[in-house]
Parts: structure tokens; C-alpha cells; sequence
């Protein structure tokens, strides 16, 4: 990331305190990222143990020797009983369908809410702008119970709708678009458009929309995210087992193969790595648009 | 234009992520649609226990040759079960027609107002049909409320001490002497002491401990003494519980402690039955196949003894856990579902298969002459637990259910750990010196406990309830 | 908000098939109208209704009156639970912030080898789920046979049966929310340090002031807005924490409810005794605190930004 750095390059000249902070600094970012990468390499590996090996190894399981590694002794059986599980492959797919279904759905409600109330006249959008304002203080825990009592009386308990649905137009979605709108769509360039006889429909999907792509790469991966993550709002939303995402299926297989160590980490796995494959791809876009509201703001 | 291109890096145009999403969202949904198969006519039953599971998926199979409903039976965690469960009754989406129900969880459904209990009342049916006599009456009283039965019960689950039997004979005592606690610690002490008469750090005679919330039950239990009465309310401040708990403590923490942590359903806790860590473990009718499962090394080592009483004469034998079987109030073919029920819960074969396969005895009186029971069982050494077991049957003590049972046990956990820590600090402690303190705190637990029940405006005010 | 010029809008008129009135600014908003009245106003609405009841599910209610707040007052598990998360909040916000301060501060040096590998890295638990996280934490935490216990045997002779989930829950509950947030926070604050003006640094450096010095009034300074924003996006996020005790205390709040937090109390009322009332008196709680938290942030932003 090319970047303003703050230290110039006439500095360091010959001063070993600065050496040696560097080195020192280096030592604590190498460890601290040890640290943080540790959990997964072990999870991987647990997911490829058995039960019995569980006990005796920490990470590899071993014949003798610290570094004799009994390679034979790992298996892929765990992940052959997780998609045993009925289920299980299932809550996969309600997990790939409830997050994207979500993240689309939402970065077109927030952008286009975004958008009109950034660049568009209208009555009421004063009005609108503090609704948003507003509806970002809320605090979620306040609504839970009576948003359950809400989708009990339309009838929205036990269907992906009724978790799709609260999820299509969260406040800070309409604001993160609002900004972006304000700093990314030149005003000259909306009114050549209706001067061209654009419709503001379709200007906005054809002109602003694309001017806005980082923030919408950016958002619909925070909301995929968010929704394959969400454990709360499922739990207490969907009834059946086979409604369930990965999320719920998960917690669920824990508290039936409490035991079952490697069977657990199979599924964690299998839960966490679609998600990781994505993000790490895209990471640099989701990283920016995170940060982007917070620095200038 | 606009400065936002300066923070895109060079990189080769690459898929859209808004089209890529979307296409995941097209895809996945298109597989759940044409996954949803209508919710078929069959009744759904949820349990939570592996080994019953096993038992009934070949007999529910059975069923469904020639009866209806057909059933469709499927294993969830307990926890899945307990959430799911209050999850269908709280929203009236019924979750599965058939609910296997354990004890702990079955007071939840009791915590509103009695036409909110989610199950279907049973009372008459059992009346009518005389099976409230041919079954064990201790088995009913978890699954009622206010005098109503909502469950079927699955078993009776009398509570033995399983002992070392191989290091207790090699050292040549004699358990029959025993019939007290008192008793036990006498006759077994010497076993607390090596060869040169020094106190081992390696060997306790009761595998007990404050973390052990089931096994503090059952002693309260077998004292007389339980978290709620008959009535349902919170009965924390007795007699029976604080002699029970301070002796609890002494065991532990006290001047000669008795007591350690083999911790019931780990592994490290079967590690430690394996070293001799504890001598004696509770061990009700289920937990016999649990070790044979999980400790098989053990085989021909152990037997089974009741438990020391309380008093002289006193109940030798406790419970522990307990399920049911609950109809939703809310399913449409109660009648089918009952006659169902009946035919899971009551028939010869199953009570069979509950005993060759699970170790646990039918609640049904009369299948109790089965010749099964009384076959010896190389496992605990020759002796021939059925049997056993169902000597001490008519013996366990009820247990009630109530809403306040959650919040009460709670109490009881919070004050096996203080007393504990209190004992520590005494130094020396005996059940006599902790008594007082233990009387103390479970009054304390008492008050706060009855503010939760005063409060609930569900339950109707029971007569003679002060304010 | 800046005004359009009336212009424009008298040319959309114009130009656009005649309508009374733009109707596509409503069309752009209906969604989030739709989504906001009914899934935020009216529970909103419904909440102040619904803490004055008490519930047995939704279709079991009872007028109490002011009494959940009464009851709320004397509730010894509701005490415990704010306990439980203030320390919580704080002990997270103490350790976690300062170390991703550190981080950033580390990975922001020049000539670091590796600084995309490090970023991704430190920041890659984001993206698992509190859900996740705790299936992890609940085996790497277990008695005998946890990472945790294991490594530290290995090295320092440990005990290899130390009770994290037991008797250090609350140690336990940081230790996994800082593994899985440091990398975000830092994140935060290595965007602040890019911004910071090169020059500024540069004069600090000419006027001979050391490394400390520079950090207290160059560096410092310059990053207080992200730093306070990063604190009370801490602070909100841990108060909430509820995914997490639940999945490594199996559901209950731990023993003597050690794990207990807010919303796992409030998850605990409102979906399994079913007293949903009672949950939204305790979410109505939350609500002020969290707000209060808010108005000192403001406040304590405005501060900085007048100094």
C-alpha cells in the first residue's frame, strides 16, 4: 500500500538505538503475528487428527521423535462425518444463500437510500437524514425482543425472510453510501445526465452505481460477512434444523459431539474457509472500505 | 475527476464482487427453493441422547410399516433440544410433534401459565388407561405441574456407588459392613493411607465434587432435602439440604477429606477412575453403560453397591437425570401420537432394548420379573445390576419440577463453591463447623430465590405463600 | 447539506415525463423506508410498551408496570451480568487497544519486510465469527488436552489442567476477543498513522526531539480522533459480547455465573424463560448506558478538536 510514510528516509544515519528499535519492533510484529496464526494452523491440523491422537500431540502427531511426524496418522474422516451430519450441507448452502442474499439485497436498498439523500432534492430529506442519524444510535440489544415480537405478528418467525429482511436496510449502510455519494459523484455530472434526458432511475444505476464500486465492493462484503457470522438473530429466528446457517448448525454439533474434537474442528473449518478464501482475495478492498468513514471523519 | 481512483492499486481489472455475489445469491437460492420439499405429513420426534437414538430409529422404523403417523425421529444436542423446545412453544411454530424431554430442561416448559405449557396434558389419558399405577409413581413427578402430568416418563435411573472393587478386596475389606456415610468412610479409609501410613495424594474414596452439580443433587435427593417442593415452590432452606451440603464441603475441604475430582463425562475424569484416583463414583442404571462404553478397561474390576444412607434405616439410593416423552400441544393427531407414544415408551421390546443396549430400567412395574435383569454381567464382576437396580426402585425419592427449579439448582451450585471456599478458610472443617454457615447461605439463596417466584404473575399465588 | 440550485430541479421537471412531484428520490428511499419503519421505528416504539410487561412469549402478557425496573434494580443476576461486562469491556479495551497501537506503530516503520504479509495476517481472525472463534477457543482452552494448556506445559511446566472455563473465564474471554480483534484495531490505527503529515514528523525530528517525545506530541495528537473512535467502537462492540460465552460455556452463563454478560442475560430472559419484557426493560438499560458512552465520546471528541 503505497503510502505517505512518516519517517523520512534521511533519518537512521548511524544511530543504533534506532537499529536496534527496528529490530526489536520486527521481533514483536513476527511474534505477535505467530501468535495470531497459531489457532488456525492448530485448527487445521485438529480437524486432520483423531480422537486418540488428540491426546497424546499437540499439533502433529508423532511416532517417537519430536520430529518424527506420523503423517499416516492424519485423516480426512472428520470431514466425511461433518457432511454426514444431516444438515450440515444444508446449513452450508442457507449460509451461502442467506449472505448473499442479504449483501446484494442491501447494498441496493443503502445505496440507492444513500444516494437520494445525498445528491437528490426532495421533501422530506431532512427528515429522512435524521431518521438515519438517529437509527445508527440505536443500539441492537434494545430491539431484539421486540423485533421477535414483530416478526412473530407477521408471521416471518422460521423463514429466511424473516432474517433477510430486518438485515436489507441497516442505517449504516445508508450512511456509509451518503458519504461516498458526496465524494465520489460529481454534481455536474448528474445534472449532464438529466440534461441528456436521463431518468434519475437509471442514471443512477447506470452512472452513479459504478462511480460508487469500491464502496459497493466494500460494503456487500462486510454485509456477506455479517451475515454468515450472525449467530443471535438465527438462533432465535429459525425453528426447523433445516432453516439453519453454519452459524447456528455449528453450535448445535458442538453441543451434540462434545467430545468429538476433531469432528468439531472439521466443521469449523468448513465453516470458516469459504468466507477466509473470498476475503483474503478481496482483502484490500474490504480493508478500505472500513476504514475509509473512520480516518476522514 | 474524483480522487477515489487514486486509492484502486493497478490491479487487472478483476470480476465485479457485486456480480460474483449476486451470482452466489441466484445459485443458492434456486438450490433451496428446489430443496424445499413440502413439509411432509410425518411426525417429527427429537431426542438428545445418542443411545436412545440408536434404539428407536429400527423401532420407529417398525412403526411406520403399518401405523400412523409416520414418525421420523432425529438427534439434536440437549441444549438444541432445550432451545428448539422453548423456541416452539414461545412462537407457537410447532417444532417437532414428539419432544424426548430431559429433566432439566422439562422445568423450563413449566415457567408460564398452565395453558402455556407447551406440551399436552396427559393426565387423563394416563388415569384412564390405569397407567399411572402400572408405572413407577416417582417416575411421573419431573414431568408434572401443578397436578397435571406432561410427559411419559422413559425410566426410573435408581442411583448405586460403583467401587474399585479389585483394590478394596485386595486390601481386604468388606463392603456389606457399609450403611452409612459414616460407614463408608470408616471401612474404607484405610485405603486413604499407603504402606508406610502416609495420607496419599493420589487416592480419594468418593469421586464428588462442588463443580458436580448432578451428584450434589442426588445426595440432596437421597436426604429428603431438593431444590423445589411438591408444590413447585423453592424449598432451599432445610434440614436435610444444609447437612447435606456441609458435609459436601468437609468431604473436600475439611479435616479429612474424602472426596475428589474425576470429573463425570470427560476424559480425564475416566483417566483418573482407571488410576484408582477415587474408589467409589455415583453411578445410576445409565452410567453403567457409559463406563462400559468409555472405560472398558475397568471390566471385572468394579461392582456395584447401594448407597450408604443418610441414617440408619435410611434411603439407600438416589436419581439421577430422568427424560420423557412430550406430545406439542399444538400437534394435530394427539390420539395417534399418544398410541405412538405408548407403543415407544411402554413396549416389552424397547424396555428390552433400553436394558441389553443401555443398561436402564423400564419404569413399567411389571416387566420388572424379566429374567433379563438378573443375568450376571462380567463387566461388574458377576454381580447383576437389573437386579440391583430394581431393588431400590420403588426407593427413589421424587423429584419435583417447577419454574423455579432452574434458578433454585443455580443457588445450590453457587453455594457448594462458597462453601467450599469457606471450608478452605476454616481449616479442619467438619460437617458440624460448617453447618451453621451452610444454613446460612442457603437461607440467604431461599429469599432470593422466592423474590424470582413472588415475581412471576404466571403462576397463580399457591395458598398459605405468605406475601 | 448543500442546497441544489433550484435550476436543476426545474429542468428535471421539464425534461422528464411531467409528474406533481419527483417521484424517484421516494422510489430510491422506499426501500430503506420500508425496512426502517417496520424493523426499527415500531419495535423501537413497541419496546417502551413491552418493558412495562411481562411476557411468556409472545402470546402470554401481563401488565407490570414500572416493575421490571424494579425488579432490575434488585435482580442479583443483572448485576452480575453488568459486572461481568464492564470488566469485560475494560479489561478488553485496556489490552486490547494499546497492543494494536503497538502494532501499528511497528508495522508502520519503513523498510519493513513483509508489511502486506503482517497486515493480512494479524488481521485475518476478523473475519472468522464469534461463533467460530469460541468452537477454537473451546478446544484450545480445555483442560488436558487445549493448545493453550499443552504449549505452556511444554515450556514453563504449567499446570496442564488449569481451569480456563472454569474459574478464568473472564481471563479466558479476553485472551480470545483480543486474538480475534487486535489485527482490526490495528488496522484503524495504521491507516490513521499513514495519514499523519510527513512534515510534521520531519520538523519534530529537526528540532531534535526524541522517539517518546515525538510519539506524545506529534503522533499522539494526530491520531486522537481515530484513537477515540476505535475506543468507543470497542466499547459498543464489547458490551454486546454474547456469542462467544455462549458457545465456550455451552449456553449458561458459567460457573457461578462468571460468563454472565448483558445480552446472554437478556438472550437468557426473553428466549428461554420467555419473558420478553423483562428483555426489553434490560435492553433499555443497555441503551442508556451505551448512549452515555456516546455523548462522552462526543464530548471528549469535541475537547480534542478544540485543542
Amino acid at each position: 500500500m503505497k503510502s505517505t510514510n512518516m519517517q523520512p528516509q534521511t533519518r537512521d544515519a548511524g544511530t543504533g538505538g534506532a537499529a536496534a528499535m527496528s529490530a526489536l519492533s520486527y521481533a514483536f510484529v513476527l511474534v505477535a503475528t505467530a501468535l495470531v496464526l497459531t489457532p488456525f494452523v492448530w485448527l487445521v491440523i485438529a480437524s486432520l487428527k483423531t480422537n486418540e491422537d488428540f491426546f497424546t500431540s499437540t499439533f502433529l502427531p508423532t511416532r517417537g521423535g519430536f520430529f518424527d511426524v506420523a503423517w499416516e496418522r492424519l485423516t480426512f474422516r472428520n470431514y466425511l462425518a461433518v457432511f454426514e451430519q444431516p444438515n450440515f450441507a444444508r446449513a452450508l448452502l442457507n449460509s451461502v444463500m442467506l449472505s448473499s442474499v442479504t449483501a446484494v439485497l442491501a447494498t441496493l436498498a443503502c445505496s440507492m437510500a444513500g444516494y437520494a439523500l445525498a445528491l437528490l432534492s426532495f421533501k422530506g430529506r431532512t427528515g429522512a437524514t435524521w431518521l438515519v442519524l438517529a437509527a445508527l444510535i440505536i443500539p441492537p440489544p434494545l430491539l431484539i425482543a421486540p423485533g421477535f415480537q414483530v416478526l412473530f405478528e407477521l408471521g416471518l418467525l422460521d423463514s429466511p425472510w424473516g432474517l433477510i429482511l430486518p438485515a436489507v436496510t441497516p442505517a449504516f449502510g445508508v450512511y456509509l453510501f451518503r458519504q461516498a455519494a458526496i465524494s465520489s459523484v460529481p454534481k455536474e455530472l448528474i445534472e449532464a445526465a438529466r440534461l441528456d434526458g436521463c431518468g434519475e432511475i437509471r442514471t443512477f444505476f447506470t452512472i452513479v452505481l459504478p462511480l460508487l464500486r469500491p464502496t459497493v465492493s466494500a460494503f456487500i462484503m462486510i454485509t456477506f460477512l455479517g451475515t454468515w457470522n450472525n449467530f443471535l438473530t438465527p438462533q432465535i429466528v429459525m425453528q426447523s434444523p433445516e432453516g439453519f446457517p453454519l452459524s447456528v448448525a455449528i453450535a448445535q454439533l458442538k453441543n451434540t459431539y462434545y467430545q468429538d474434537y476433531g469432528l468439531l474442528m472439521a466443521g469449523t473449518v468448513v465453516s470458516i474457509a469459504p468466507v477466509a478464501a473470498l476475503f483474503l482475495i478481496m482483502q484490500r478492498d474490504f480493508v478500505s472500505g472500513l476504514t475509509r468513514g473512520a480516518v476522514k471523519g | 475527476m474524483p480522487n477515489h481512483r487514486s486509492e484502486q492499486t493497478g490491479q487487472p481489472p478483476r470480476i465485479s464482487v457485486f456480480w460474483l455475489v449476486a451470482a452466489f445469491a441466484l445459485a443458492s437460492t434456486i438450490g433451496v427453493l428446489a430443496l424445499r420439499t413440502e413439509r411432509s405429513s410425518a411426525a417429527r420426534m427429537w431426542t438428545f441422547a445418542r443411545l436412545h437414538y440408536a434404539m428407536y430409529v429400527p423401532a420407529v422404523e417398525e412403526w411406520n410399516k403399518t401405523n400412523e403417523p409416520k414418525v421420523e425421529v432425529s438427534l439434536l444436542g440437549i441444549q438444541a433440544v432445550e432451545q428448539r423446545m422453548l423456541s416452539s412453544f414461545l412462537t407457537r411454530k410447532s417444532g417437532a410433534e414428539l419432544m424426548e424431554i430431559e429433566r432439566r430442561i422439562a422445568s423450563r416448559a413449566f415457567a408460564g401459565p398452565l395453558d402455556g405449557v407447551g406440551f399436552l396434558d396427559l393426565t387423563d389419558r394416563l388415569k384412564a388407561e390405569g397407567l399411572d399405577q402400572k408405572i413407577n409413581a416417582s417416575s411421573f413427578t419431573p414431568w408434572s405441574t401443578r397436578g397435571r402430568i406432561f410427559g411419559l416418563p422413559h425410566d426410573v435411573h435408581p442411583v448405586m456407588l460403583g467401587y474399585r472393587a479389585d483394590i478394596v478386596e485386595a486390601a481386604g475389606i468388606d463392603v456389606s459392613k457399609i450403611e452409612t456415610w459414616d460407614d463408608f468412610i470408616t471401612v474404607l479409609s484405610p485405603l486413604l493411607y499407603d504402606d508406610k501410613g502416609l495420607r496419599r495424594t493420589d487416592r480419594f474414596l468418593l469421586n464428588m465434587w462442588e463443580t458436580h452439580m448432578d451428584t450434589i443433587e442426588v445426595l440432596l435427593l437421597q436426604a429428603g432435602g431438593g431444590a423445589v417442593d411438591p408444590d413447585g415452590m423453592p424449598m432451599l432452606d432445610n434440614d436435610a439440604n444444609a447437612r447435606v451440603m456441609a458435609h459436601i464441603a468437609a468431604w473436600g475441604h475439611g479435616k479429612d477429606p474424602i472426596a475428589g475430582d474425576a470429573p463425570y463425562f470427560s476424559a480425564s475424569g475416566n483417566r483418573l477412575l482407571l488410576e484408582g484416583f477415587v474408589i467409589a463414583s455415583f453411578v445410576p442404571d445409565w452410567m453403567c453403560n457409559v463406563w462400559r462404553n468409555e472405560i472398558p478397561q475397568l471390566r471385572g474390576k468394579v461392582k456395584l453397591m447401594p448407597l450408604p444412607s443418610w441414617e440408619r434405616g435410611g434411603r439407600r439410593t438416589s436419581v439421577w437425570g430422568g427424560s420423557m416423552l412430550g406430545i406439542s400441544r399444538d400437534a394435530e393427531n394427539h390420539d395417534q401420537l399418544w398410541e405412538f407414544a405408548k407403543h415407544l415408551y411402554l413396549s416389552p421390546e424397547l424396555s428390552r432394548e433400553l436394558y441389553t443396549k443401555g443398561d436402564i430400567i423400564s419404569p413399567v412395574k411389571a416387566f420388572w420379573s424379566d429374567p433379563m435383569y438378573d443375568k450376571p454381567d462380567a463387566y461388574f464382576s458377576g454381580q447383576a445390576p437389573g437386579r440391583m437396580y430394581i431393588n431400590l426402585a420403588t426407593d427413589v425419592p421424587p423429584r419435583y419440577s417447577s419454574p423455579f427449579s432452574l434458578l433454585a439448582v443455580e443457588r445450590l451450585r453457587t453455594i457448594a463453591s462458597r462453601l467450599a471456599s469457606f471450608a478452605k478458610a476454616q481449616g479442619n472443617a467438619t460437617p458440624e463447623s460448617l453447618l451453621p454457615e451452610a444454613r446460612r447461605l442457603l437461607w440467604e439463596a431461599q429469599e432470593e430465590v422466592m423474590e424470582h417466584a413472588r415475581r412471576n404473575r404466571f403462576i397463580t399465588p399457591l395458598e398459605g405463600e405468605g406475601s | 447539506m448543500s442546497a441544489q440550485p433550484v435550476a436543476s430541479l426545474s429542468h428535471s421537471r421539464v425534461q422528464s415525463r411531467a409528474l406533481p412531484f419527483p417521484i424517484a428520490p421516494w422510489l430510491l428511499m422506499a426501500p430503506f423506508f420500508f425496512g426502517v419503519i417496520l424493523f426499527t421505528l415500531v419495535p423501537l416504539v413497541s419496546s417502551f410498551q413491552l418493558s412495562t410487561r411481562q411476557t411468556f412469549g409472545p402470546e402470554f402478557s401481563t401488565n407490570v408496570g414500572a416493575g421490571n425496573f424494579k425488579f432490575l434494580a434488585s435482580d442479583p443476576l443483572f448485576w452480575t451480568a453488568l459486572r461481568n461486562t464492564v470488566v469485560f469491556t475494560l479489561g478488553s479495551v485496556l489490552i486490547q487497544l494499546p497492543l494494536s497501537l503497538l502494532l501499528a506503530l511497528a508495522l508502520n516503520r519503513p523498510n519493513l519486510r513483509g508489511r502486506t504479509f503482517f497486515r493480512v495476517s494479524l488481521f485475518s481472525p476478523v473475519l472468522v465469527g464469534a461463533v467460530f472463534v469460541g468452537m477454537i477457543f473451546a478446544v484450545i482452552f480445555d483442560k488436558r488436552t487445549g493448545l493453550i494448556n499443552r504449549a505452556l506445559h511444554a515450556a514453563f511446566g504449567w499446570d496442564i489442567d488449569f481451569p480456563w472455563l472454569e474459574d478464568y473465564v473472564m481471563p479466558s474471554l479476553i485472551i480470545a476477543t483480543t486474538w480475534q480483534y487486535v489485527g482490526f484495531n490495528m488496522v484503524y490505527f495504521l491507516a490513521a498513522l499513514q495519514n499523519v503529515s510527513a512534515e510534521l514528523g520531519e520538523a519534530a525530528m529537526l528540532d531534535g526531539a526524541n522517539a517518546w517525545n515525538r510519539f506524545r506530541h506529534v503522533i499522539l495528537p494526530a491520531i486522537m480522533p481515530v484513537g477515540t473512535f476505535v475506543v468507543l467502537l470497542s466499547i459498543i462492540g464489547s458490551f454486546q459480547l454474547f456469542e462467544l460465552p455462549y458457545i465456550l460455556l455451552n449456553g449458561t452463563g458459567g460457573p457461578q455465573n462468571r460468563g454472565l454478560t448483558l445480552v446472554m442475560y437478556l438472550y437468557q430472559t426473553g428466549f428461554q424463560t420467555g419473558d420478553l419484557g423483562y428483555a426489553s426493560a434490560i435492553g433499555w438499560v443497555m441503551a442508556l448506558i451505551l448512549g452515555a458512552c456516546a455523548i462522552g465520546h462526543r464530548v471528549v471528541s469535541k475537547r480534542g478538536e478544540r485543542a
